[in-house]
């Protein structure tokens, strides 16, 4: 018995101690988890894209804008075309933004139009608010 | 919410351009549209204007032409020779003489203005009276904003504020279009409502603009509406 009360004393104080360092939910960011799906010429990697969609966004909104914004690309994987069209690459993402700022960043999307001379076109497939609806909804 | 049927009416496909319409076809069903307009340069299309499309596309694409003249003389002619024949005609824009000429003429579907000449003032708030009064729909061409960059789109940002400032006064008919030339430049309806919303047009404008007002010119709504007062 007394064992049993020793070990959940260190458990709560654990517990206390991991929510302490956490922040409170009051104090956490809201975000939004944007789908994406792009076409392009031949595959494109993810670091010319993540440098794109920077560029894009910079140009139109600015430094401040930027960084009210708070993307950053989460995932972003080749996706085997349902089409059989072999001159066509398609390829799906999850990009991560302020929770006010989904249209801005869809803006900048839609005005990212090359990356390293390869043509392409972003569309927002769903927005969610968490990772795993993003991916799901993306899956379908 | 409710659906809407988005089109987009100015699209560019083979022979202009090297994409079949085939391809831009699926890319825009995909992509959520109800219907595309492929409005090739009439020098292009010479003669083969009145040619169908393959019936498996019929019901989602529809065949327009764009005039692109020189002379208001040369606009008048061409507009005469194509309206009858093609169910949109396009009229690319340019100094104030041709502009007034295009939307003084109810034959016009749809103007596109454009926005990249230094100091030329192209559209006028007296023209947008026109438009309106003619109902021709004045085109906001989003490939400007998308593959401009810097000084460029600014000032074209510019423009079509003011633009948009005139046709809310006058209460003109406005269109957004991708003016695409390969299926890299079609944008999905939500990525244009959002384009639309950087030079000042709300979302409800940018969606009117995007469904209603293209679905009314696509079946000659108002201009049906314009033969019958004149009977």
């Amino acid at each position: 018995m007394k064992m049993k009360r020793a070990k959940c004393k260190g458990q709560n104080k654990f517990c206390l101690l991991r929510f302490a360092l956490l922040l409170p939910p009051t104090l956490r960011e809201r975000r939004r988890y944007l789908a994406f799906e792009l076409i392009s010429e031949r595959e494109i990697d993810k670091r010319e894209l993540l440098k794109e969609i920077r560029d894009s966004v910079y140009s139109l909104y600015g430094d401040t804008g930027a960084s009210e914004s708070k993307m950053w690309l989460i995932e972003y994987s080749k996706k085997e075309d349902a089409d059989g069209n072999t001159d066509r690459c398609r390829s799906v993402g999850i990009l991560r933004c302020a929770h006010n700022k989904v249209e801005e960043v869809r803006a900048a999307l839609a005005c990212i139009h090359s990356a390293s001379g390869v043509r392409l076109g972003i569309r927002v497939i769903s927005i969610s608010g968490t990772i795993k609806g993003a991916s799901r909804l993306r899956r379908q | 919410m409710p659906t809407f049927k988005f089109f987009d009416l100015n699209v560019h496909a083979y022979p202009e351009t090297e994409v079949p319409v085939e391809e831009l076809v699926r890319v825009a069903r995909r992509y959520g549209y109800a219907g595309i307009a492929i409005t090739n340069y009439d020098e292009v299309v010479k003669g083969k204007e009145g040619e169908q499309l393959p019936p498996s596309i019929a019901n989602f694409a529809f065949r327009g032409i764009e005039i692109r003249a020189k002379s208001v003389s040369e606009l008048k002619r061409r507009i005469r020779l194509y309206y009858g024949k093609v169910p949109l005609i396009v009229v690319r824009g340019g100094s104030k003489e041709l502009n007034e000429a295009a939307l003084k003429n109810s034959m016009v579907d749809v103007l596109a203005p454009q926005h990249g000449e230094h100091g030329k003032e192209g559209l006028t708030h007296v023209l947008v009276r026109y438009a309106a009064e003619n109902d021709v729909a004045i085109e906001f061409n989003l490939n400007a904003i998308i593959h401009g960059r810097r000084s460029d789109r600014a000032r074209i940002l510019g423009k079509m504020r003011e633009i948009l400032k005139f046709v809310r006064k006058y209460k003109a008919m406005s269109v957004i279009t991708s003016n695409a030339h390969s299926i890299y430049d079609l944008r999905a309806p939500r990525e244009m409502v959002a384009l639309a919303s950087l030079f000042g047009m709300r979302k409800e404008e940018a969606v009117h603009a995007l469904s209603d007002i293209p679905e009314g010119i696509l079946e000659k709504k108002w201009k049906k509406r314009r033969e019958v007062e004149i009977i």
